[in-house]
């Protein structure tokens, strides 16, 4: 059982660094934009198949198709906030989320139909390495590792560069950033864009550990923003701390019980911090 | 140097201001003065860009601005203090005067303007890895006003700088303008509080109720018995 | 208004009237199908707007779909309890679990985006529990109502034409209860609510009393549409009742009409299941993807170029045609 647990334990850490890009990503988009991206899981998952695709079917090194995929995933996010985000950004809060539903349903239904539902995975080996009785795989290690310097490249772009600062400015205070020179309407693509270069990153970290299908990502979306609220709106260091938390609470569980458990658990911990502690666990960066 | 005529501004459909004209002459200080409501601020973001005009013209140094969006009205060289200062909280004192030069023509001169501010308010210079959340009240005002000096302006717009703040601070926060005065910067600034600010000023105009109902030179303005009587408190 | 068009507008209304009374005994059966899933769906589209046009946005309406008709076919499967006293007691435990919900959000201050996450939070939550207790709800395979032939007391009609009156009822009666909402003293409430909240506070609207009111009036309808969907179609399936899917169909479908307006929602989910039919008709299985995804598009589409849907967007039209 404690084998099952550690393991579960080990899983939860890779799982949760990749979680912790996504909710970046969402948490930026959040709080420049004040959209909730639902269809961010299904960015992965479109960048997922392009990894496939220049993998497997055109026989790319793994490398290089990562990171076209980290390149397509960049444009999709630029075509989604031209022809959906943008245009309704002052729009009512209900319009927003159901045109997001429909990129949704849009993303998914052109990959099922170009791709078939068949689960399809890139056929990879990496070595595995044992410590003690927990079994470490390279190819949940690399990821882990491109994520945490994703994560620090983007903290340096955030607090070393003037559009890192107006970012945080905006998060903050939209008219003041705008009364000091920020053109927000270029800030908000360059967040969007960062977005989807996050979830291309997620998409080449994922490539070799899980199989992609349409309905992959679906799943992600909610998690990413439940992690934005455990950690604080606007708070990045947060985020970060809480994506492990509950990768590693919803690994575990679902390895304890079933995965059905886990992901209860994980929307319960949402409701709870949403009703007594919205501020999350380091608190809001963001004056609400 | 900048010049509003018959600018009526309001949100919607309700004009809070009615056609008004005012202007600031090269390194002048102008204040505006008037009760709550009387549409004070409405002017400063009218000039500011963040509310369009709905009717009326505004001039910058012979350009006309009404209609441009707030980031292109820095740009051209005028900054807004709004009300509370509204530093950000969450950057440092440091990310808060950088973030003043964001501008492009400011962010050349980062470095340069960065020590005018350091010598003109030697307490940001200690304070500066400091959030500027935890700052006070007065403190905020004074990073606030550094913040827009970091614009490299040539106008300088504060919308009631002691609102909020206990007597003493007030003071304190007059002495920052004074400060940013002698510097030659043209200043336009709102306040409630006359006695104070008029003394800074060479001119004075009065609103009230989106209307000029008065204006003149700084001695005729004190001496004008209705705004002894209403403003003065004498 | 000239005299040639005010006779034109009851007559039109009269015309479809004889025309829906006579529907179900003229049409195939296919299109009588259609028409009660029309009634359904714009019944329950319709409840959801109780909420959403005062800018309540539920994301999560499928959950009480789901609540309200499992609790009545369990009942009925396992007790024998006739769903028309299972319905009651579905629409009130729907009612006690979103409202309830709702009202701890609403004390709390979570509202906007926040609130509308922790709707499709919770629908998550009960889909998968409906999976985990797979054995006793049949979990993703669905579960089947026993089948009594024909029984009104146990609400079970062999013949369509049956639940096209239901249904079509049941519409009505979601129809009658809009107007009743919207010339009640719980939309000046509610309009001032949504305008500024806090402005509303500090004159005296008591906001959680009137938000929770409104989420119970919406969830108990929705409930009651569930059973009726699940009777007519005799079984039930998280993927269609209480899922995401179906939470957003209920939001498109209100929205797509206009969610502001009494007709909208039923504009909406005619237009949609229209759609949702011919695609699958036309184009059936070879397009599935395409013809999905195709729908997403149109759906975007409008949002952006119809904000207040396509029904909201005439009567404006001709309101200020009017107004000329």
């Amino acid at each position: 059982m404690s084998n099952l647990i550690l393991n579960g334990l080990a899983n939860g850490i890779l799982y949760g660094g990749g979680l912790a890009l996504l909710a970046v990503g969402m948490n930026l988009i959040f709080g420049v934009l004040n959209v909730i991206h639902l269809a961010y899981g299904q960015c992965v998952m479109v960048a997922l198949y392009a990894v496939y695709v220049f993998a497997v079917l055109l026989h790319l090194p793994l490398l290089v198709s990562c990171v076209i995929a980290v390149g397509i995933s960049a444009l999709l996010a630029l075509l989604i906030h031209v022809a959906v985000v943008n245009p309704l950004l002052k729009a009512p809060l209900i319009n927003q989320l159901l045109a997001l539903a429909g990129v949704m349903i849009v993303l998914e239904n052109i990959i099922l139909a170009v791709f078939g539902s068949d689960y399809l995975g890139i056929q990879i080996s990496f070595p595995v390495f044992a410590i003690g009785d927990v079994y470490i795989k390279i190819s949940s290690l690399i990821p882990f590792g491109v994520g945490i310097a994703t994560l620090a490249l983007l903290w340096l772009f955030l607090n070393r560069t003037y559009t890192g600062l107006a970012i945080r400015a905006i998060v903050q205070d939209r008219d003041m950033a705008e009364l000091m020179g920020v053109q927000t309407g270029r800030v908000y693509w360059v967040t969007f864009a960062i977005g989807g270069i996050l979830a291309g990153v997620v998409a080449a970290c994922f490539a070799p550990i899980y199989t992609v299908h349409p309905h992959f990502g679906a799943g992600f979306t909610l998690t990413a923003f439940v992690i934005v609220v455990l950690g604080g709106l606007g708070n990045l260091l947060g985020g970060s701390i809480a994506a492990f938390l509950i990768g590693v609470i919803s690994q575990v569980t679902g390895v304890v019980f079933t995965s059905e458990i886990g992901e209860i658990l994980v929307y319960a911990i949402f409701i709870i911090f949403i009703l007594f502690r919205p501020q999350g666990l380091l608190g809001a960066r963001v004056r609400t | 140097m900048l010049q509003v005529e018959g600018v009526s501004a309001g949100y919607g459909k309700f004009n809070i201001l009615s056609h008004i004209s005012i202007k600031v002459d090269d390194g002048t200080t102008v204040i505006m003065v008037g009760s709550n409501g009387a549409g004070k601020s409405t002017l400063l973001k009218a000039i500011s860009g963040v509310v369009p005009p709905a009717s009326g013209t505004i001039h910058f140094n012979g350009q006309r601005i009404d209609g441009c969006p707030p980031h292109r009205i820095v740009e051209l060289g005028i900054a807004l203090v709004p009300e509370g200062g509204r530093i950000f909280s969450e950057l440092t004192v440091y990310e808060n005067l950088k973030m003043g030069s964001y501008p492009s023509s400011a962010r050349r001169e980062f470095a340069g303007s960065l020590q005018q501010v350091f010598q003109l308010f030697p307490l940001l210079k200690d304070r500066k890895k400091q959030m500027a959340g935890s700052l006070s009240g007065g403190e905020r005002q004074m990073l606030a006003i550094a913040r827009a000096l970091m614009t490299k302006p040539q106008l300088i717009m504060l919308d009631e700088p002691s609102s909020g703040l206990a007597p003493k601070i007030v003071a304190k926060v007059f002495e920052f303008v004074a400060t940013i005065k002698a510097q030659g910067y043209s200043i336009l600034m709102v306040e409630q509080n006359v006695l104070k600010a008029v003394g800074l000023a060479e001119y004075a105009y009065l609103l009230e109720t989106g209307t000029l109902v008065y204006e003149g030179e700084k001695q005729e303005f004190l001496k004008n018995p209705k705004i002894r009587a209403s403003y003065l408190g004498l | 208004m000239k005299r040639g068009t005010r006779l034109l507008y009851p007559a039109v209304l009269c015309g479809l009237f004889l025309f829906l009374l006579i529907a179900p005994f003229r049409l195939p059966l296919y299109g009588t199908h259609i028409f009660i899933l029309i009634f359904i769906w714009s019944a329950v589209a319709t409840a959801w707007s109780y909420m959403a046009r005062f800018g309540v946005v539920s994301l999560g309406h499928g959950a009480v779909l789901g609540i309200g008709a499992y609790t009545t076919a369990l009942l009925f499967n396992y007790y024998g309890v006739s769903p028309l006293i299972g319905m009651l007691i579905g629409g009130v435990l729907s009612v006690i679990y979103f409202a309830g919900i709702g009202y701890f959000c609403f004390r709390f201050g979570v509202i906007g985006h926040y609130f509308a996450v922790t709707t499709l939070v919770q629908v998550m939550m009960v889909y998968l529990l409906i999976i985990y207790f797979r054995d006793f709800s049949g979990g993703s395979l669905g579960l089947t109502v026993n089948s009594l032939g024909t029984n009104p007391l146990f609400f079970q009609f062999h013949s369509k034409t049956h639940f096209y009156f239901i249904a079509l009822a049941f519409l009505l009666l979601t129809l009658y209860v809009w107007k009743k909402i919207h010339q009640s003293r719980i939309r000046r409430a509610m309009t001032a609510i949504d305008n500024d909240e806090a402005a509303a506070a500090s004159i005296g609207i008591p906001i959680v009393k009137y938000k929770t009111m409104v989420t119970a009036i919406s969830a108990f309808f929705t409930a009651i549409g569930g059973v009726i969907y699940a009777q007519y179609m005799m079984t039930l399936h998280p993927d269609v009742l209480s899922s995401v899917d179906a939470s957003l169909g209920i939001a498109f479908k209100a929205i797509l009409g206009g969610m502001y307006t009494l007709w909208g929602p039923f504009v909406g989910a005619t237009l949609i299941i229209g759609l949702e039919e011919y695609f699958r008709v036309v184009h059936g299985a070879t397009l599935i993807g395409w013809s999905v995804a195709a729908y997403g598009i149109v759906i975007i589409v409008l949002v952006i170029f119809f904000p207040k849907g396509l029904h909201g967007t005439l009567k404006e039209v001709l309101e200020k045609k009017r107004n000329e």
